[in-house]
């Protein structure tokens, strides 16, 4: 390869790039525009209704405070969650990567993966199954105590936790677990051969070398849980408002796009900050 | 891939091409959907529906907003009945078209909020009470005033719907306020933002509310007057309630979008919904009250809505909804909203 | 403690985090075969869910929709899709840095936001809202996922074998069709397998670009959550489980997706 290009191979190239992109133009780029130019509208160009271009939607964000508080609601919803998922995920890629081996691990690794193909809106329904309260989760927990438990998680943002914890975990197991098998054990083997102490060996090598990973994996985690809606409409009851479901009204129920695009395009600005914030270590994670 | 191109087009073809499937935009579970009453329909007619829900009159506008052609019957609360005239979504009704139209009580018939410019835009079907039902495991003696939403005895086992216009209506009754002319908005607002705390969660279809009512979820929550008497009917422990500071009284009606290319399908199929075979056959399913004076008159005197709705001592109490201005409207919404977001 | 009690250790913790991973799909999957409409207990055996299900018209339609949709996404994404892969893969265009990171905004940017603003433009541009609308989504959403797929197995591709082939003589298309895509064809499979999952179980673009009475199963499993349901929806979701786990664990033995490479 290399090497100047061809003017023959130049348009093969393109012949065969063009529907891809052209594809992703039409359905990601121009709509992301279209957006763009909504956001700044007072009214749905819609039927014989009055409209004009106006700053008034990102005026709202700026002056009520409701919606500012609603994305910080959200941006810590995604911070629990990655971290949680991060706690309970490393561990679990630690022990795929390092502990078990041949056969086994690919079954296990499968096994972990799998559900992160499954329906989303199906695990989260499984939960509102398990949390309602004369659900499972309540029968199991009666069984086994002696005295008489109420247990009703649902409606809460412990439902949502959970429930968002399940659909994501796999993210960042996936991702620190591939950046664990690429760590060589010999180096391991080393470390220990010199007497260097368990705790020693995950803080200064394991941990190092996997962070590229880890990192990666809570991005993934970060970026969609802060736009989520259907997980707390569904499992949050009355304290299931986030940023996510305002837009969402926006766009159902209350027609109002406009406010609801200049909200998506707020919430824009604050994931690509963040993606550009963790852009060194995701380009790391991915090569 | 041509062909797979091609079958795809077919299907879509075929798909468009049943003329004489209707679409009915309502509640889930609210008598339109009845399997009973649908394959009587298509017996008698040949047409078949199907059905689409919304959770709220905000949904439901803006669903015949932004799907044009969709849907062939709309059922709309009289209160939104002129909002949807206005905004061009609904066309008026050809009387002629609907054979029992002369048996329908001509108080609800001539009701200003279904004749929005001068027209009748939506068929009277229903109309009954939105306001308390209890968990009779919970409640050994009935309680008599709204004031039990917010009894801290039953803090996270209160429900009502995410409606803003219900919400703050609701309030305005336990502030002892009018429905339709509230004053005192700070009273509202600080209401319901008691109320808060009480909820688990907000209820949206009568199918939501028995699943929560029996799992023990709600212990009292709003409700409809007919809704009531279905899931009593469905065996749940419940007790329909008309506390002292009074309940909001709606009418519902049937209308045709504007859009619908099946307008006689349409036609034929409200006839059918306000004929009195078919109100006399919902009834024991627990129905709210009828418009049609045939079928109200073949009603046993023991029917929940007669000894409910017939109760002099009730009707006195009911607040009937009217149209909201926008702009009242929008405040309502901005409140409701705002309040939810600040949990 | 020995190294010994540490891996036991390891291995019972990854125990509970499957149990976590799966118990609450498994609970929902037994509630399909429970008698009560209002999912109350004690359990009591019935396969009535799954019987009003095969009769239920609106839910085997979203299923059969939704099935064909990805099939059709499939088959879009995956020509589309490995096309430009051979392209970044075998010409150095100028820009090639920039073309691959426009792949990531559609898996990037939440898909509220996608979904929302492809409301927007195709609202605006009269394709409006419908199955032909739900098939641009997906397959936008789905190229991404082929591409990178498909390029981690040209990575593996020896040029020298395109060399070969063209100085004996062959045309480009031929090189192409007869010496490339064969090789790197278990990459086009599981890049056609998670074409397939993608569009499957896509959720949010579905649910702001779908049309009445015409939706995908997962916006009719949503909307029935928000609006009433029954176990029916227990019962399609279970179905759903395992049909989506199946195309993965195919996806996984064409692509060695994990395994010991």
């Amino acid at each position: 390869m290399g090497g100047s290009l061809a003017r023959k191979d130049r348009t093969r190239a393109a012949l065969l790039l063009a529907p891809a992109y052209l594809w992703l133009t039409l359905a990601v780029f121009l709509p992301l525009s279209a957006m763009a130019f909504f956001s700044l509208l007072s009214d749905v160009p819609f039927g014989d209704r009055e409209w004009h271009v106006t700053l008034d939607n990102y005026r709202a964000f700026l002056e009520t405070g409701t919606y500012a508080a609603l994305l910080w609601k959200s941006v810590k919803l995604g911070v629990t969650v990655t971290a949680l998922s991060v706690l309970a995920g490393f561990p679990c890629a630690l022990v795929l990567a390092k502990v078990i081996r041949g056969r086994a691990r690919e079954a296990m690794f499968l096994l972990v993966i799998l559900p992160f193909w499954s329906n989303s809106l199906v695990r989260i329904f499984s939960w509102a199954i398990v949390l309602r309260g004369n659900g499972v989760l309540s029968a199991a927990i009666d069984a086994v105590l002696p005295w008489d438990v109420r247990v009703n998680l649902m409606f809460s943002p412990t439902a949502i936790v959970i429930g968002l914890v399940h659909s994501y975990l796999p993210y960042v197991i996936l991702t620190s677990y591939l950046a664990l098998q690429a760590i060589d054990d010999s180096l391991i083997e080393a470390a220990r051969a010199l007497g260097a102490p368990r705790r020693t060996i995950l803080m200064r090598i394991i941990l190092p070398l996997a962070a590229p990973g880890i990192v990666a994996g809570a991005v993934l985690i970060f970026v969609p849980v802060v736009g989520s809606f259907m997980e707390p409409r569904l499992l949050g009851g009355r304290l299931g408002t986030y940023y996510g479901t305002v837009i969402e009204d926006q766009f159902v129920a209350v027609f109002n796009w406009p406010l609801g695009a200049a909200l998506s395009f707020i919430l824009l600005a604050v994931v690509l900050a963040i993606l550009a914030a963790a852009s060194p270590a995701l380009r790391r994670a991915l090569r | 891939m041509r062909k797979l191109l091609l079958t795809s087009a077919l299907i879509l073809a075929a798909q468009g091409a049943s003329a004489d499937e209707i679409r009915v935009l309502n509640w889930q579970g609210y008598g339109t959907d009845l399997d009973w009453a649908l394959a009587a329909f298509t017996e008698q007619t040949g047409h078949t529906v199907v059905h689409e829900y919304f959770t709220s009159e905000q949904e439901m506008l803006t669903k015949l907003r932004t799907n044009p052609g969709a849907y062939d019957v709309v059922l709309i609360n009289s209160a939104y009945t002129a909002q949807a005239q206005a905004e061009g979504l609904i066309a008026p009704i050809d009387t002629a078209k609907i054979t029992n139209f002369a048996d329908l009580d001509p108080g609800l018939t001539g009701n200003a909020d279904l004749n929005p410019a001068g027209a009748l835009h939506g068929v009277p079907w229903t109309w009954g009470l939105t306001s308390i039902a209890v968990n009779t495991n919970d409640f050994a003696e009935l309680p008599t005033s709204l004031s039990v939403l917010w009894d801290p005895a039953w803090t996270g086992r209160v429900s009502i719907r995410d409606d803003g216009l219900e919400a703050v209506q609701f309030a305005a009754m336990a502030t002892g306020q009018n429905i339709n002319a509230i004053t005192d908005m700070e009273a509202v607002k600080e209401k319901l933002a008691a109320l808060m705390p009480q909820i688990t969660t907000f209820w949206s279809s009568e199918n939501d509310w028995n699943q929560f009512m029996s799992a023990g979820d709600f212990a009292v929550a709003t409700y409809w007057s007919g809704s009531a008497a279905r899931s009593q009917a469905a065996g749940l422990p419940v007790a329909f309630v008309v506390p002292e500071e009074g309940a909001i009284g709606w009418l519902d009606g049937l209308s045709i979008p504007a859009s619908s290319t099946h307008q006689d399908a349409a036609h034929a199929f409200i006839d059918w919904m306000v004929d009195p075979e078919f109100y006399v056959k919902w009834e024991p399913d627990g129905a709210p009250a009828t418009s049609n004076t045939k079928a109200a008159a073949a009603l046993p005197e023991t029917s929940f809505n007669r000894a409910v709705l017939g109760d002099p001592a009730v009707v006195a109490k009911v607040q009937f909804m009217q149209p909201v201005s926008d702009a009242d409207r929008e405040a309502y919404l901005k409140l409701w909203q705002d309040l939810k977001a600040a949990q | 403690m020995t190294h010994r009690t540490l891996a036991r250790l390891g291995r019972a913790y990854l125990g509970l985090i499957l149990v976590f991973l799966y118990a609450p799909i498994l609970v929902m999957a037994a509630m399909s075969f429970n008698a009560s409409a209002f999912y109350q207990l004690p359990f009591s055996f019935s396969t009535e869910w799954y019987q009003k299900l095969w009769h239920n018209r609106e839910i085997l339609a979203a299923a059969w929709r939704s099935v064909w949709i990805a099939c059709v996404v499939t088959v879009l994404a995956t020509a589309t899709g490995t096309a430009a892969s051979i392209a970044l893969y075998r010409h150095d265009i100028p820009g090639k840095r920039l073309l691959q990171a426009l792949l990531f905004p559609p898996i990037a940017i939440p898909w509220l936001i996608t979904g929302t603003a492809m409301l927007i433009f195709f609202f605006g541009i009269g394709i409006d809202r419908g199955t032909p609308a739900v098939i641009l989504g997906h397959v936008a959403l789905a190229l991404p996922y082929v591409i990178v797929v498909v390029t981690a197995r040209l990575a593996t591709f020896d040029p020298a074998l395109e060399e070969a082939a063209r100085s004996l003589g062959a045309r480009p298309w031929t090189v192409t069709m007869r010496v490339t895509v064969p090789w790197i064809l278990p990459g086009i499979v599981a890049g056609g397998l998670f074409a397939f999952a993608v569009s499957f179980d896509q959720f949010v673009v579905s649910y702001f670009l779908s049309e009445p009475g015409d939706t995908t199963l997962p916006v009719l499993i949503y909307t029935s959550i928000r609006k009433g349901f029954t176990p029916e929806i227990n019962a399609v979701s279970t179905v759903i489980i395992a049909v989506s786990m199946g195309v993965m664990l195919l996806a996984a033995r064409y692509s060695k997706f994990g395994g010991d490479r």
